[in-house]
């Protein structure tokens, strides 16, 4: 009996000796997402692509705020922030975050501001907007859109009483009319508003304003500095995982389970998507004088005082 | 006065440093001698031994202070005002060497060549062990395992230093060179370095937006801006530099030639859909790992040395060039210290969050200032000020409208010539509304009054609805069991989960939030009351019944003057959790109020607001509570000593 549980003991040791490394080459990085958020990219997440083409693994933590994302990379616990909105980026940067924006995740519409169907107010009597009550998510995507648009019919902000609601609660309001317009996100919050309301800009006429909205990917710039080849390797995964993208049904259920949506509001989402080419980022977003710099300084703007470079931050040398 | 005080905080804090130090020391010494003195005439636990002792306030409220003052980064800016831009100074050589760093042990414990051999000796490893189980034929197996060594081969060639070409070593050495070349230029002190006009005309630390200025202010600063800047390119040269061995050229070539040739069978060949996705996954995975290899990126160790042992001296000159600095550095300045970004410098560590107690100030002082135009108050609304507020408002408020519709005929026309005669349903209307001058009154206004308008008036509707409930539920079977179940239903849920009915019921004004407060002070009150109510000594209301009181008598005399510790105890707790609430009520729907300030400035991580609102509820707090204090020394003395 002593004999066998020995003869167990120094077998197991035996394999412990085996398995344990001499050294461990292998560093983890950790990778930030959005659930709610379908990307094709996350089918190399699901396959593991990128833990192959960047030979160590990635750990994806899934955060409900860009803003949490900048400050778990601020405390040192994520490396990339993959589809950052390019607001909490932009304030972080002001806040002088040591950030940097490295590409372009997914290009889509700019957020919705809904008008209540009652007031008739649509793009051609936008100055009846004036004096009236809108809710508003400060700080966000939403409200850049929001200025956009009031900035574009030339509707004066400081005339209107701006109501801080979450977009749920942005929708409930429009509905029960405490608000005349509301500004919201997502995709359920954005349905329930189109309930009650209409889209002060259609689709048409905001790419006509040139009024848009992307996502970025962003890392802490000393792990741009330390490991530029994973970084490099993480933007190569992420090009190939989006050319690989055809939109099949079997794509979609599997960026489905992954981003935890159900098939149709996926592929809802994903109609709304724009995910630009490693070619497209490099010729119109990070070439000088291109969307993302543009977009990033007149965000900065609107958001603070600060006369920080946003500029500076932005580095295509991952775009190859 | 105002940007004068904003201006030289740092001078300020200085000043008053070491009062706190004096009165710390001091309400020490002063509070145990008072002690000694009383030590021996006090019995354990008698409440007359707490009475008093405002010296130990000093020495707590002081010890607070300097705590804060520490690890704000207070004390180091106060003493070295300077310090902050040297280190951003500092920071940026790091920066700039951060890359070489990096690829050796000296920054990153292995070099980033034994860290890449390892790795991808680890993954050809695994793959050849895979490579029984794919489905290629034998003579592709044979094929793949000779592409495997051969990669291996790869890393092998480029780690042994007798491959290296001359370029590469002179190249390496070239940077080693230069890098010492760069650790003598420190050694040598700011010679004949000044800093510019436009450096020097900079803001001061942490007296803008931008926190640390960023160009050099000081000779150091100078030395170290300067050393930065050529170490940036000897760091551009050293990222170039690329170990092609002329051993590895042909291989490299041949393994490429191969590795094609093998996915041209994959794409001609006849294969059904899972072999063919095996085939190209394992061609796929021999060639990432090849391609990782095939541009130069492992060096020999030995080759490596040279630079490792460059970039220590450097470490050492850089040390040594910044003298003083890093006793204070390491003395005044907890945390990772100050890191350079791509646009400014920052502080990190506890002074990213805690932000200095004159920066609080400062902040705060801006919000006061009542003047909109010119910066003051938050989002186009002051802090806390006056403004006139007029009558017909107030009118109209307690006016409904429908007394106008409801009022016979029509509401007037405009006539044919545009003009419109107003009728008495018109002008009944404009009265209703409040468009009528009724002349005005003064009013407090600001995020702070309505912030505290929103807590009074919910507790004051708690007490008045919430004591009297609670008294009569104490006293009558009826009342007791009516609303027991009720109350008891609804008081454990947290107020939060009532936010989304607040918003469909009241909207999105004050009476929505208002309700949100006075649900979580009246089951306080109630509770309070009723506790203290059934807690009155049976025998003062059977004496007071045996010498003929009435009910009200009893009620007024008896049972509610011995209640009324209970009550006011409710009171504190309840102005406490309403403080507590109004963050969360305010997040509804947000236009004014302090929770209002500190939910938008989390958006923005804006640490310096969020601290300036989470004090002023706690002063507003403490206030209340005071208040309360002195009102329950006032009314119930007799407290303790029945």
């Amino acid at each position: 009996m002593i004999t066998k549980v020995k003869m167990a003991a120094l077998a197991a040791a035996t394999t412990i000796a085996g398995l344990a490394p001499g050294i461990s080459y292998a560093e983890d990085v950790n990778v930030a997402f959005f659930l709610q958020w379908p990307t094709p990219n996350l089918i190399a997440k699901e396959t593991g692509a990128y833990a192959d083409s960047m030979g160590v693994d990635v750990n994806w933590t899934d955060f409900t705020t860009g803003t949490a994302m900048t400050e778990a990379m601020l405390a040192g616990d994520i490396d990339i922030s993959y589809s950052q909105g390019l607001a909490p980026f932009v304030t972080a940067i002001q806040q002088g975050a040591p950030l940097k924006m490295v590409g372009i995740a997914v290009v889509y519409e700019a957020n919705d501001c809904f008008v209540r169907n009652e007031l008739g107010i649509d793009g051609s009597n936008a100055s009846e907007l004036e004096g009236k009550t809108v809710a508003v998510p400060l700080n966000t995507m939403a409200d850049y859109a929001f200025r956009k648009y009031m900035d574009h019919y030339g509707v004066d902000i400081d005339t209107m009483t701006v109501v801080d609601q979450a977009p749920p609660d942005g929708a409930k309001s429009l509905a029960d009319g405490a608000v005349d317009m509301a500004c919201v996100f997502g995709g359920v919050d954005t349905a329930s508003a189109a309930e009650v309301g209409t889209a002060i800009m259609t689709s048409e006429q905001k790419r006509e304003a040139n009024i848009g909205s992307f996502d970025v990917i962003t890392v802490t710039e000393k792990f741009a500095t330390e490991n530029a080849e994973l970084v490099q390797a993480f933007m190569d995964a992420t090009a190939e995982a989006n050319e690989a993208w055809t939109g099949s049904d079997e794509q979609i259920q599997m960026v489905a389970d992954a981003s935890g949506m159900n098939f149709d509001d996926t592929k809802t989402t994903l109609a709304g998507f724009v995910i630009p080419t490693v070619e497209d980022q490099k010729n119109n977003f990070f070439n000088e004088n291109g969307d993302a710099a543009a977009a990033a300084a007149s965000l900065g703007l609107v958001f603070s005082e600060s006369d920080t470079d946003v500029a500076s931050t932005i580095d295509s040398s991952f775009l190859q | 006065m105002l940007d004068w005080l904003s201006d030289n905080r740092a001078v300020i804090a200085a000043i008053i440093i070491p009062i706190l130090v004096l009165a710390f020391v001091w309400s020490i010494y002063y509070g145990r001698k008072q002690d000694r003195l009383t030590d021996n005439d006090e019995v354990f636990g008698d409440p007359v031994r707490t009475k008093g002792g405002w010296y130990w306030a000093v020495c707590g409220v002081s010890s607070l202070f300097l705590i804060w003052f520490y690890f704000s980064w207070g004390v180091g800016r106060a003493y070295f005002p300077e310090a902050a831009n040297n280190m951003c100074q500092v920071a940026k050589l790091e920066e700039s060497v951060g890359p070489i760093k990096a690829s050796l042990p000296i920054g990153s414990r292995y070099y980033k060549s034994t860290l890449l051999a390892g790795r991808n000796a680890d993954q050809l490893d695994e793959l050849q062990a895979q490579l029984a189980s794919t489905p290629f034929t034998d003579a592709e197996k044979a094929e793949l395992a000779e592409l495997i060594d051969q990669t291996n081969t790869l890393i092998a060639n480029s780690s042994d230093p007798a491959n290296m070409s001359d370029a590469t070593r002179e190249e390496l050495s070239g940077i080693a060179v230069q890098i010492i070349a760069l650790s003598q230029f420190l050694d040598a002190g700011p010679v004949n370095m000044s800093p510019t006009p436009e450096a020097l005309a900079q803001p001061k630390w942490g007296t803008t937006f931008t926190e640390i200025p960023i160009l050099p202010r000081t000779e150091k600063g100078v030395l170290f801006d300067t050393a930065a800047t050529q170490a940036a390119e000897i760091s551009g040269a050293f990222n170039k530099i690329r170990n092609q061995s002329a051993a590895n050229d042909s291989l490299i070539e041949d393994t490429q030639a191969r590795i094609e040739a093998l996915k041209e069978i994959n794409e001609s060949g006849d294969f059904d859909e899972a072999t063919l996705a095996a085939r190209e996954d394992y061609v796929k995975a021999v060639e990432r790992i090849f391609r990782r290899l095939d541009d130069g990126l492992i060096f020999p160790a030995a080759a490596l040395e040279e630079v490792n042992d460059a970039v220590a001296v450097l470490d050492a000159s850089a040390s040594s060039a910044q003298g003083s600095l890093r006793i204070a550095d390491a003395l005044f300045f907890p945390g990772p210290g100050i890191v350079k970004s791509a646009t400014q410098c920052t502080e990190q560590g506890s002074a990213r969050w805690l932000p200095k107690p004159t920066d609080v100030v400062a902040t705060f002082g801006r919000l006061a200032n009542p003047d909109l135009e010119n910066g003051g108050g938050y989002r186009g609304f002051p802090l806390l000020w006056w403004d006139w507020v007029a009558v017909a408002d107030v009118v109209a408020f307690f006016v409904p409208d429908w007394i106008a519709d409801v009022w016979p005929g029509e509401y007037a026309r405009h006539g044919s010539d545009g003009t419109i005669e107003p009728n008495f349903k018109d002008k009944l209307l404009a009265f209703a509304t409040g468009d009528v001058n009724l002349g005005h009154f003064p009013m407090l206004d600001g995020h702070i009054w309505d912030s505290l308008f929103r807590v009074l008036v919910a507790l004051g509707l708690g007490i008045l609805l919430g004591v009297p409930l609670g008294l009569f539920m104490g006293v009558s079977k009826f009342f007791k069991s009516f609303f027991d179940p009720l109350i008891e239903l609804y008081r454990p849920v947290p107020p939060l989960a009532w936010a989304p009915l607040i918003l469909t019921i009241f909207g999105i004004q004050d009476d929505g939030k208002i309700f949100l407060l006075f649900m979580v002070a009246f089951a306080i009150m109630v509770i309070s009351a009723r506790t203290g109510a059934s807690g009155v000594q049976l025998s003062k209301i059977r004496a007071s019944h045996s010498l003929g009181a009435t009910d009200r008598q009893i009620m007024w005399t008896v049972i509610f003057p011995n209640a009324l510790p209970e009550i006011l105890t409710g009171i504190r707790i309840a102005v406490g959790v309403c403080w507590g609430t109004l963050v969360a009520a305010e997040m509804l729907a947000g236009t004014t109020g302090i929770g209002f300030i500190e939910n938008i400035a989390r958006t923005v991580s804006d640490y310096e607001l969020i601290w300036v609102t989470i004090l002023i509820m706690g002063v507003l707090g403490l206030v209340f509570d005071l208040i309360m204090r002195w009102v329950i020394q006032k009314t119930i003395p007799w407290r303790g000593m029945g």
